[in-house]
């Protein structure tokens, strides 16, 4: 079997902080870790490759410091790895780096299925996986929880869907974006450690993808971002005191949960 | 001998109204006066308060003193409630005076390197406060989402970074203290060194609360650390885990934590939390082991060097906890295996708190199992192991009836704070003496040194009133 796992290396943080003025991601002082959602994609290759032998490929796109990442799947039992890194690529949109990453997993090799997250943490699009498979022109399926089989040049998986599961059989090559309820990754050996330690991770730039540089980075990337906008959550505290007239002070909280329409008239028959 | 302390009549009553307010003052709903009336050392241990007073500041703290002064009221202060040996249950009734409202960060000075908070502080909460300005506050008590750095500070809280910064009483700087008159006092602040006296008020450390009302606290703050890992090691047996700590400490490598879980420990805790750690069915312990490295290169060679003394030293198996997904999956287990225990046996008894020398710990350990197995119960063990900090902690037999079960723990506990003692420890490494633990305290000190402690006791706090009957007993 001959898999390959797309990984993403995001901020090691829940709270993200946006530039307002570029509207991009404020990564310095922010320690980087491989997308959690990513480890369950990396546990299924190797899961499957320990039932059915073979080779797990582990590819990113990120800047230099992402061949961390790729070394945690490869200390996960992964083979080798791909780092898809040139200054060219800075400010990719989904599509411009759906089409580099599919250009990046056809300079990898050849393979029957290919793994990916169910987003990444950090953009939280769910975008590149499905997009990477297009390209590829396999078979792709979103919300995998289970591989139930693969023989034949045909794979059975179930899909977590609205009230249930579903089960699909689809010939390879395949492309899979897992959900985290399909395993529990594990967590790496030392001897995994030391081997992806010493395991060269090949470095594949534009000039080596052969995209037009049209197609790449910020060029690329029809999406643009505007602006972007904090939420604005305002608590405004307001003490009814019942010391005096508790009578008033909870006709008062009931006058003002009517103005803001968090309740409405009570009905005569309510009353 | 027990004192005759004053009954806390109504005018008493009106009057520490007007001290602390009076929406401060709590008498006569049981409910609330019930909860303050116990800690984690359970409910078993617990006593009622003739009143509850949560303070808002240090007058009111003062205020209160002076009255209880006047009329011998005891005073038993109180943080979280998340002590297990009984420190804050007010065993002679009385005032329970709680810090839980002053609960402010006062001010992080970066260049002292310090912080001042005041004692009702969550001590994860500093933690995370302080590491937004770059710091580290080295406390890192297991219960560190509950605690308050008060009580850290009145139990001389250890945990799972003293071998690397040492317990509470270290990062002490300086404390604001009410003593039992109501005077206020200030000591330490931002020097690090002098040749004068208890500088630091670092004699409240560990005090249980008996010297006075912390209402201030200034803590030490430490560059933070580079980059860590975990390792979590699982072992065949609990003796070959026992016996990696001492290579593993003496390698050099710069260690954070070092941790220890038995086989029954990590099964009850995983069963709790619904997960699991790797190898559990075939691991009789595991030990966490946290590495400081300055950068990638330096952490990869230290975590590789200590890898291979556990593997040498009969591992099962060493796995590397690198990114904060995978990090936390561990620290998890350890982090609630207090709750675990509870959730398997509300009667466990979490009270053993024990402290030998490393050479020993092989030792201890045997000597706690063979005194569990001597009585037929049940034992887990858990621990600060590179501290020599261990606390068995052992479940009630099902027929046992709940008063002779607490009676029964301690007596176990007893025997191995005796062994303890012969092996040149001590039996409360960080959770204060209380008086849970109070008996076997008294038991293994001198009468020469009992004198000189009541002695010091005494000059702070003339009529015993502050957190009686508990450390040094009623005198």
């Amino acid at each position: 079997m001959r898999m390959a796992v797309l990984i993403k290396q995001v901020p090691a943080t829940e709270n993200i902080k946006i530039d307002e003025k570029t509207g991009t991601m404020i990564r310095e002082g922010v320690e980087a870790e491989l997308n959690p959602l990513d480890l369950h994609a990396v546990e299924e290759a190797v899961r499957l490759k320990e039932r059915l032998g073979g080779e797990i490929t582990v590819i990113s796109m990120g800047p230099p410091a992402a061949r961390r990442a790729i070394a945690s799947a490869i200390a996960m039992g992964c083979d080798r790895g791909f780092l898809i890194s040139d200054r060219k690529f800075a400010g990719s949109d989904t599509l411009a780096t759906s089409l580099t990453l599919a250009a990046g997993v056809r300079k990898a090799g050849e393979f029957d299925l290919i793994f990916a997250g169910e987003r990444a943490t950090d953009g939280e699009t769910g975008q590149v996986g499905p997009a990477v498979g297009r390209y590829l022109g396999a078979s792709v399926f979103t919300y995998v929880s289970k591989v139930a089989s693969v023989e034949g040049g045909r794979i059975v998986l179930e899909r977590a869907v609205e009230g249930g599961h579903e089960t699909v059989a689809a010939p390879l090559p395949a492309l899979l974006c897992v959900v985290k309820e399909i395993n529990t990754p594990r967590l790496c050996t030392l001897a995994g450690k030391m081997r992806a330690r010493r395991t060269e991770i090949p470095l594949l730039d534009a000039a080596s993808l052969g995209i037009p540089d049209a197609k790449l980075g910020l060029g690329g990337s029809p999406t643009k971002v505007v602006r972007v906008m904090y939420p604005q959550i305002t608590r405004n505290g307001k003490i009814f005191s019942a010391a005096d007239d508790p009578d008033g002070a909870v006709r008062a909280v009931f006058d003002l949960l009517r103005e803001h329409g968090a309740i409405e008239e009570a009905t005569s028959d309510a009353e | 001998m027990t004192r005759e302390y004053g009954k806390v009549t109504p005018e008493i009553v009106a009057e520490l109204r007007g001290a602390a307010g009076a929406r401060n003052v709590v008498t006569d709903d049981k409910d609330t006066m019930e909860n303050y009336s116990y800690d984690e050392a359970g409910q078993l241990f617990g006593h009622m308060p003739d009143v509850v007073i949560r303070v808002d500041n240090t007058e009111q703290v003062s205020a209160v003193m002076k009255i209880a002064s006047k009329y011998k009221i005891p005073v038993t202060p109180r943080g979280a409630g998340s002590g297990l040996a009984g420190s804050a249950v007010p065993v002679h009734g009385g005032i329970v005076l709680s810090l839980e409202k002053m609960n402010r960060i006062l001010e992080i000075d970066p260049v002292n390197r310090v912080a001042v908070v005041e004692p009702g502080v969550v001590t994860n909460e500093l933690c995370k406060a302080v590491a937004e300005k770059g710091f580290l506050y080295a406390g890192y008590p297991m219960s560190t989402e509950t605690s308050f750095i008060g009580g850290n500070v009145a139990t001389n809280a250890g945990g799972g970074k003293v071998i690397r910064y040492g317990s509470t009483r270290r990062h002490v700087m300086g404390l604001e203290v009410v003593l039992a008159s109501g005077t206020v006092r200030n000591m330490g602040g931002t020097i690090r060194t002098a040749t004068w006296g208890d500088h630091r008020g670092q004699r409240r450390a560990g005090s249980d609360g008996t010297l006075g009302i912390m209402t201030k606290i200034i803590v030490n703050l430490e560059p933070k650390p580079g980059k860590v890992v975990n390792l979590l090691t699982a072992f065949g047996t609990l003796d070959e885990a026992v016996d990696c700590v001492a290579k593993v400490i003496r390698s050099g490598v710069p260690i954070i934590s070092c941790e220890i879980l038995d086989r029954l420990s990590t099964a009850i805790t995983c069963r709790y939390l619904n997960t699991s750690l790797p190898y559990q069915d075939k691991a009789a312990a595991y030990l966490i082991i946290q590495i400081e490295g300055d950068t990638d290169e330096r952490l990869e060679d230290s975590y590789e060097k200590v890898g291979k003394i556990l593997m040498d030293g009969g591992a099962l198996e060493v796995f590397v906890a690198e990114s904060r997904t995978e990090s936390a999956a561990i620290w998890n287990v350890r982090q609630n295996l207090a709750e675990g225990a509870r959730n398997y046996d509300p009667y466990a008894s979490l009270s053993g708190d024990l402290v030998v020398p490393l050479s020993v710990v092989p030792e201890m350990v045997a000597e706690s199992q063979a005194a569990a197995k001597r009585r037929g119960i049940e034992m887990g063990l858990l621990g600060h192991i590179a501290d020599g900090n261990l606390h068995p902690i052992i479940f009630k037999p099902k027929d046992m009836e709940p008063h002779h079960w607490a009676e029964f723990a301690e007596e176990y506990f007893e025997e191995l704070v005796g062994v303890a003692v012969r092996l040149g420890g001590v039996g409360s490494g960080e959770h204060g003496v209380g008086f849970v633990k109070m008996p076997i305290f008294l038991g293994t000190k001198s009468d020469e040194e009992l004198a000189i402690l009541r002695g010091i006791k005494a000059s702070f706090d003339p009529d015993n009133i502050m957190n009686p009957g508990k450390v040094l007993g009623d005198f």
